[in-house]
């Protein structure tokens, strides 16, 4: 590798560790003003104050917002040298009809603005395959000629991508953006850990960041996304809706630096925000009576799917109009009632435990539980415990109607 | 070797009940049969094959009605919910398989069975009970002519609030050919599996289960789980549009790109689409999510009015209730919705019914005093409702109007314009605009159904990259692709909703992980569609399904899209079909060569003499 491209490349990865963290800002281009990136100054100056390593910007934004990119402890610039329509699906006007490409911004006009990488794409599986592998490869010369780190970012696309090849087109299209010369790329998860090695292993030392995609549910799913792909060896991402469309940007990027740079594991981090006692909150019109909460309980306790075997329980009115979750409110009746003092509170998340040597099985506890959680099955209690502190109904709720204090 | 599969996933047992000796009969379910179609669509097409001749009465005491849970369902695997209802069509005399959400299907794995299969005939209007593994009969007089709702209700009051029903509303007991079977207001609509239940005398089927569903690697299973369902949450369509809109979200985008089919085909746009967008309908009507068992989706959106709820309209029952009628009126569309789901009849068919009708009378071929004095008038609400209404009750001439629209057309004529496949009406996309579509009607194995090979997402969406939809080039390999994918989810347990956010290798460690067999492996999984979809097509072919069954109506090969983005254009089904059936390696007369059969090892599993 040319010194150049050494020395711009070690603005994006972190040579103190080999790690990169890395905030896509460029959808501006190809999705249109989404939320995040319409006062996009703004939002980066968020961004920033949290520390990303590189953010990756269109060569108009880079123009006029060259001043974020300027002075010591600035992030690196990442330009997006092409552009695609093949992201505009039905949320615009009308989807694409076929999938087009083009090249934006020549590697001349990135070394103008102070770039430190390009970035482009790779397509695999569509017609134009040919036509888009020549305008990567005079990406690629232009990146020798300038000396500037090129970024491919591999992806199946088009008709000839199913659901039984997706992982197989992933590892083939990373295959060839490293024939193209790539300095580094940026891959989607293939969702496994298993298959992600393979992929890592088909980027032969290419340093591989990982893609973020569309905004998870909650910032929990992107940190261990982050978490699962170090460990099957990228070195980091490149995440965008993911930070710019969350309120908090710098909280997000300080967040995944932890993950990243620190290498801190997400429970630590979910450990430290929840302080016990550990309350579930619910909220009655978000639920959905999908009892994915009552499947998760029943399986973390018990290593079985039956919903009768969960300590919370989902209640569908008489008119068929509401759904309401019952949990542990940690009222402590139960513990008040037993007649044995075969209950407690566990001191550090508050919930109720039991000494099965000295309950009695009598029941009273049931009896007194106000929202009808407690159980008592062939002499056995049920009892929730928290999870001992990450409550596995509130990690699996897909729509937040239960929530922890203070988490996500 | 054969294991047990009882704790992979798996019940382990398929029970076989006769409704006319009463006999019940256990099987186990063979780790062969698992390992060759997996469960759900696959298991309960080998077991219709198997245990039918050729040519038998769908409406006769051999057919039986199947209902085959897969290895996924009741389990943490996303939207786990689903089971399949397979059995003989009556409406097109051909296999036929509805896919079913709900609770249903979990608790019939609960209850210890991975497959129910009925025949025979109950000498009175019964209902079957299945209670933890007892298997019974008990006469149902009280359930006559209630609808849907009402009749699941009495028999939760009756049998106890757990149990999970199945019922058929009146339409099911008339036997009409467009009854579907319903469940916690979700309903196994199409082909007319209704009156099948009907005409065994068998008004529901309730269950109850307190069995505990188990896999074979519980940490790697639950492991495998919450990636899938972060794939979801991470997924625009499973993680924003589906949970917002509802099916809904696409009738704008379908519209805009002219494919939205309108007054019975005639155009593929439709003028009052914002009237009835997603944003619309969750403004003034849906007042709440809902979601099948074990789902994060919750695609289901609930409308209340005053005097009931709907769990609807979809987007199909939207479409064919609404722009393919002309109609845009929200309140209409919703209550006759509502009389579908009560009177249990299939909304989609209903529609094209209601649509064949009125451009018969716009052509002053049919005239009110044909139709009980109805003004059939395009986007006429209220003959809309007075026409869905007599289709549901049957009066006047909703007795004709109920057989379907091929029947209808051989009685007046205009075959050409008679929007169906194989008997089965035509779904909400416009295959002179998405050809993709097209060839997936035209070979579908229960007759045109967009749910077989949904081009539509590439074709008209563009999830994951887009493909001209007027062109032909590619289309025949796509929807092989699709059809086989498809084939493969249906017999998993998971919906297709939640498939839209994992790839086979995804579902694949699911798999592998609940039952402990080699299932990991994408193109096993591909494999095992495959096969699936060349079962199902040689029941057809036992029935004498040629080339010239996977047709399209006229309309749509030779009368141009007047209007859109697919102006001028028609299907160009031969040359599709051609490339079709090469890729499927089956003859051109659409029968699948004896070197295929071998290579799926389908002579295996079934007996290829008639």
């Amino acid at each position: 590798m040319s010194f150049g491209k050494l020395v711009r490349l070690s603005r994006i990865i972190d040579p103190s560790d080999g790690r990169s963290l890395v905030v896509a800002a460029d959808h501006g281009l190809m999705l249109g003003p989404i939320k995040g990136v319409v006062d996009l100054e703004a939002t980066l100056r968020k961004v920033i104050a949290g520390g990303p390593d590189a953010i990756l910007v269109s060569l108009g934004q880079a123009r006029k917002l060259s001043h974020l990119f300027a002075g010591r402890g600035a992030p690196a610039m990442l330009v997006r040298v092409d552009w695609t329509n093949a992201f505009r699906d039905k949320t615009y006007t009308l989807p694409a009809r076929s999938i087009q490409f083009n090249k934006v911004a020549t590697v001349k006009e990135a070394v103008k603005v102070g770039a430190s990488g390009v970035v482009t794409y790779l397509f695999l599986g569509f017609d134009g395959e040919s036509d888009h592998i020549a305008m990567v490869e005079e990406f690629s010369s232009e990146c020798k000629t300038w000396s500037m780190p090129l970024i491919i970012e591999p992806l199946p696309m088009g008709p000839r991508v199913t659901k039984a090849n997706y992982v197989d087109m992933v590892r083939r299209a990373v295959e060839k953006a490293v024939e193209l010369g790539a300095d580094a790329l940026k891959v989607p998860y293939t969702g496994d850990p298993y298959s992600f090695k393979d992929v890592v292993k088909a980027a032969s030392d290419v340093p591989v960041l990982v893609l973020g995609g569309y905004k998870a549910l909650s910032i929990r799913d992107s940190l261990e996304v982050i978490s699962e792909v170090l460990d099957a060896g990228a070195v980091g991402v490149v995440f965008g809706r993911n930070v710019v469309q969350d309120p908090n940007p710098d909280e997000v990027v300080r967040l995944m630096r932890r993950i990243i740079h620190e290498k801190e594991t997400v429970t630590d981090i979910l450990r430290e925000k929840i302080k016990p006692p550990v309350k579930i909150l619910v909220d009655v019109e978000r639920c959905s009576g999908c009892r994915i909460c009552e499947l998760a309980c029943s399986f973390s306790h018990e290593k079985v799917f039956n919903p009768s075997l969960a300590r919370l329980r989902v209640k569908v009115s008489e008119d068929g109009k509401t759904f309401t979750p019952y949990v542990c409110n940690l009222c402590y009746s139960c513990v008040n009632a037993c007649p044995n003092e075969a209950l407690r509170v566990n001191s550090r998340t508050g919930a109720v435990e039991v000494s099965p040597e000295l309950c009695q099985g009598c029941g009273i506890c049931v009896d007194s539980c106000p929202v009808k959680v407690l159980k008592l099955i062939n002499g056995r209690l049920l009892l929730c415990d928290l999870c001992n502190g990450l409550p596995e109904c509130v990690k699996w709720c897909s729509r937040n109607a239960l929530r922890v204090e203070g988490g996500w | 070797m054969n294991l047990n599969l009882s704790g992979r996933g798996y019940a382990g047992v398929i029970v076989k009940l006769d409704l006319s000796s009463g006999r019940v009969e256990k099987v186990a379910l063979s780790q062969r049969d698992a390992l060759m179609v997996l469960g759900g669509k696959g298991l309960g097409s080998l077991l219709l094959y198997n245990s039918v001749r050729r040519g038998v009465d769908p409406l006769s005491r051999e057919n039986p009605l199947i209902l085959a849970t897969g290895p996924l369902t009741g389990t943490l695997a996303p939207s786990s919910c689903r089971f399949s209802i397979v059995t003989k069509s009556p409406h097109t005399g051909l296999f036929l398989d509805s896919n079913c959400g709900g609770f249903f299907g979990v608790e019939l794995k609960k209850a210890g069975f991975d497959a129910v299969m009925i025949t025979g005939k109950a000498s009175q209007l019964s209902i079957v009970v299945i209670d933890n593994g007892d298997v019974y009969v008990e006469d149902a007089k009280w359930l006559m002519g209630l609808k849907t709702m009402e009749a699941e209700k009495k028999v939760k009051d009756r049998l106890g609030e757990e149990f999970r029903v199945l019922t058929i509303g009146p339409a099911g007991e008339e036997l009409v050919p467009i009854a579907g079977i319903f469940t916690d207001q979700r309903c196994a609509g199409r082909g007319g599996a209704g009156a099948v239940m009907g005409s065994k005398n068998l008004k529901s089927i309730a269950v109850r289960g307190e069995k505990p569903i188990t896999v074979y690697d519980p940490d790697g299973f639950k492991k495998a789980c919450w990636r899938a369902h972060r794939r979801i949450r991470m997924h625009e369509v499973t993680a924003r549009s589906l949970p917002i809109y509802g099916t809904v979200n696409i009738i704008e985008t379908i519209n805009e790109a002219g494919a939205l089919p309108t007054k019975n085909f005639k155009t593929g746009v439709f003028q009052d689409t914002w009237k009835i967008s997603g944003y619309e309908w969750r403004r003034e009507l849906w007042k709440k999510d809902k979601a099948c068992f074990g789902c994060p989706i919750a695609c289901s959106k609930l409308a209340f009015t005053s005097d009931y709820i709907v769990d609807g309209p979809d987007y199909e029952t939207l479409w064919a209730l609404g722009p393919l009628c002309g109609v845009s009126d929200k309140e209409a569309i919703v209550y006759a919705n509502w009389l579908c789901d009560a009177y249990g009849v299939d909304t989609i068919s209903t529609g094209v019914i209601v649509s064949f009708v009125m451009e018969l009378y716009e052509r002053k071929i049919l005239k009110s005093e044909d139709l009980d004095e109805v003004n059939a008038k395009w986007g006429s609400s209220e003959a809309l409702l007075k026409l869905v209404e007599k289709i549901c009750k049957g009066d006047g001439v909703g007795k004709e109007l109920r057989l379907g629209v091929k029947k209808l057309s051989i009685k007046y004529g205009y075959e050409d314009i008679a929007m169906h496949v194989k008997g089965l009406e035509m779904p909400g996309y416009e295959p002179r605009a998405s050809k993709g579509m097209g060839l997936g009607y035209a070979t579908s194995d229960r007759g045109a159904c967009h749910l077989r090979a949904y081009t539509a997402d590439k074709e008209l969406l563009a999830y994951g990259g887009a493909v001209d939809p007027v062109k032909v080039d590619g289309k025949a390999k796509l929807v092989v692709d699709y059809q086989n994918e498809k084939a493969l989810i249906d017999s998993t347990g998971i919906c297709f909703f939640a498939s839209f956010a994992l790839s086979f290798r995804e579902i694949g460690e699911m798999l592998a992980t609940a039952t402990g067999l080699p299932l990991d492996e994408a193109d096993t999984l591909r494999t095992i569609g495959e096969r699936v979809y060349n079962l199902t097509r040689l029941f057809n072919v036992r029935e004498g399904v040629r080339r010239r069954d996977d047709c399209l109506p006229r309309r749509l090969l030779e009368e141009a899209m007047p209007e859109g983005p697919a102006k001028g254009s028609v299907v160009e089904l031969d040359k599709m079909l051609n490339e079709y059936y090469v890729l499927r390696g089956w003859d051109e007369n659409g029968v699948p060569k004896s070197e295929t059969i071998k290579r799926l090892n389908l002579d295996l599993i079934i007996s290829l003499e008639d």
